[in-house]
């Protein structure tokens, strides 16, 4: 069977407040630390749905718009650059599982 | 809002709704909030709800067609290397009857369902019309005043109550704001989870799994299916889909520099699990932390004046590698939670002590027994010689001991003598046996 790449993947997720153009972001990366003191940057390998990417200067990067509120890099990210909330159910954006 | 519950109850995941059930059934005023669309929206398992607790809040509940997918009946524990698997396989029609030991669900559907039950239940009771279930509304804050819970703070609104409930599960911001959990929990004891709901003509999936009616599969896997990492694989069968995830230790995938969703594309890739798998359509792709049973990241404390934690919101969950559980566990908790809630207000105490019974409750029942009794089996579980080198060895026999090859065939004990000594030393396995002698 064919295997998806990860933005198939998220294709099939249904989003929350997808016809919103502005939403309120749940997660708040501190991308100075991730960009100075941060010997890993390990949120750019272990998030489920490619949140946090490096550039071709390895710069860490964040968006809120793919997250499916898992909560990896709350726990992954051990050096205070993530604050973490759920998103509002008004203005957030977030997922609402089909299966589960 | 001037009007006060007797108890509200944050999350209507498991643990939640088997709360919410209990305080119905027991004539209480509550009211269950949940930030998702619907209850079930947001929640992700694997999943096998093991046991019977629920028939305990929906009695009979086989006898309606909806809500859960199959009744397991048919049991496998697969060992894997890159090639081979090698199985230990247990079906029986002992499981064939209700009540069940076990069926597998989708949260999606599943929660919903339950909710139509707390409904009902709630429509039975003396505050049909005081009791409610809130969807789309997020708890941002728990109140407290002179040390005791209030109520909560939701869109800006305040909501009062003479006890609160978290059933928030794993990511539980709220038992952190009240200061139960530390507000940073590392990664040590977490795995995050990552699954994909398959579909096939339903047909091909009962002919391919050997179900019959609503019975249905499930397969645990260790070894190649995490690639190195610690942690396992699930195979589950639904009415026409099939679920299949792996949950991986996250302090090993930041080590070992991996990534979730390239593993689990491995994982179908294995030819054992692409022959299992082929023809099927993804339908969904879903990721969630989960606990790992470690009693090092339990809160020790899970109660405050009007205040109780349950579900894996108190990280009440075990992984001892046949089986995760945790929706059970949510299920008993929630249940003992609301049972200490409503003999809370019977005595009109929601003091320190009459919530405290719910935790000693929770110490006297099978969660807390069976977890304290296989701490040994889930650090055995993140044990490297155990994920890797004892599948990688088990599949190595495997291949020798099925191969009749027209030439003389070695004693299978020369055949194991060699197997551990490609794959690991006499003491790792002496030193292994004696852990999980110790474990199990
Ligand atoms: C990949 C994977 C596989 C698993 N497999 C299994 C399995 O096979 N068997 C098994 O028993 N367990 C399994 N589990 C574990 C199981 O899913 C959980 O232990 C279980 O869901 C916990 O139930 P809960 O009710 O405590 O929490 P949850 O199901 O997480 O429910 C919490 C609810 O609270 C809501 N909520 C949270 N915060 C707020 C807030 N502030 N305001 C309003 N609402 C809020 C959430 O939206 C959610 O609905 C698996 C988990 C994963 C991730
Ligand atoms: S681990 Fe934390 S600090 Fe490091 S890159 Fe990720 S978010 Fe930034
Ligand atoms: S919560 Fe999960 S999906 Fe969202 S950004 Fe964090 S790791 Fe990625």
């Amino acid at each position: 069977m064919k295997l998806l790449s990860l933005p198939e993947r998220l294709g099939l997720v249904s989003y929350r407040n997808q016809a919103k153009s502005e939403i309120k972001p749940h997660i708040l990366v501190d991308t100075d630390i991730c960009n100075s003191t941060c010997p890993h940057k390990c949120t750019t390998y272990v998030c489920p749905a490619n949140c946090y990417t490096k550039d071709e200067n390895g710069k860490v990067h964040f968006q809120v718009e793919d997250c499916i509120e898992c909560g990896t890099c709350m726990y992954a990210c051990d050096q205070g650059a993530v604050t973490w909330k759920f998103p509002d159910p008004e203005i957030g954006r977030g997922v609402t599982w089909n299966f589960g | 809002m001037d009007e006060k519950f007797d108890c509200i109850i944050v999350g209507a995941g498991v643990a939640g709704l088997a709360a919410a059930m209990t305080l119905a059934r027991n004539n209480m005023k509550f009211l269950l909030i949940e930030k998702g669309e619907f209850p079930g929206s947001k929640n992700v398992s694997g999943g096998v709800l093991w046991g019977n607790d629920l028939a305990k809040l929906v009695p009979d509940y086989w006898e309606e067609d909806a809500g859960w997918e199959r009744f397991i009946n048919h049991r496998r524990l697969t060992f894997m290397d890159d090639q081979s698997t090698f199985s230990v396989d247990f079906k029986s029609s002992h499981f064939n009857d209700p009540p069940y030991t076990g069926v597998v669900v989708l949260r999606s559907k599943f929660d919903r369902w339950l909710a139509e039950k707390v409904q009902e239940a709630i429509d039975a009771s003396d505050y049909a019309m005081d009791s409610f279930i809130a969807p789309n509304v997020l708890v941002e804050e728990v109140l407290q005043k002179d040390g005791k819970t209030v109520g909560i703070k939701a869109g800006g609104d305040e909501f009062y109550s003479d006890s609160v409930i978290l059933a928030e599960g794993v990511n539980n911001l709220l038992t952190r704001q009240v200061g139960l959990q530390d507000t940073y929990v590392p990664a040590d004891h977490m795995l995050t989870g990552v699954k994909e709901v398959i579909r096939f003509d339903q047909k091909v999936l009962e002919d391919r799994f050997q179900l019959n009616g609503l019975s249905g599969m499930s397969n645990e896997f260790v070894g190649y299916a995490t690639n190195g990492v610690e942690g396992g694989g699930f195979l589950y069968t639904n009415r026409d889909t099939i679920s299949i995830g792996l949950v991986l230790g996250l302090k090993d995938l930041r080590e070992k520099e991996q990534t979730p969703y390239d593993i689990l594309n491995e994982f179908k890739k294995h030819p054992v699990i692409a022959d299992t798998i082929r023809g099927g359509e993804v339908v969904e792709y879903s990721a969630h932390i989960v606990s790992s049973g470690d009693k090092r990241v339990m809160p020790e404390k899970l109660y405050k004046p009007g205040l109780v934690v349950c579900g894996e919101a108190a990280n009440l969950l075990l992984n001892a590698g046949k089986a995760i559980q945790g929706m059970d566990y949510a299920m008993r908790s929630g249940i003992l939670a609301a049972e200490a809630i409503t003999k809370a207000k019977e005595k009109v105490d929601f003091g320190e002590e009459a919530m405290k019974s719910y935790q000693t409750a929770l110490e006297d029942s099978y969660i807390m027994k069976d977890i304290n009794n296989f701490q040994d089996a889930v650090h055995l579980l993140h044990d490297p010689v155990m994920t890797q080198k004892m599948p990688n060895l088990i599949c190595d026999f495997g291949r020798n001991f099925f191969s009749i090859k027209n030439e003389p065939t070695p004693k299978s004990r020369n055949m194991l003598r060699g197997a551990i000594k490609r794959h690991a030393s006499y003491w790792e396995l002496i030193k292994l046996g004696a852990k999980s002698a110790k474990a199990l």
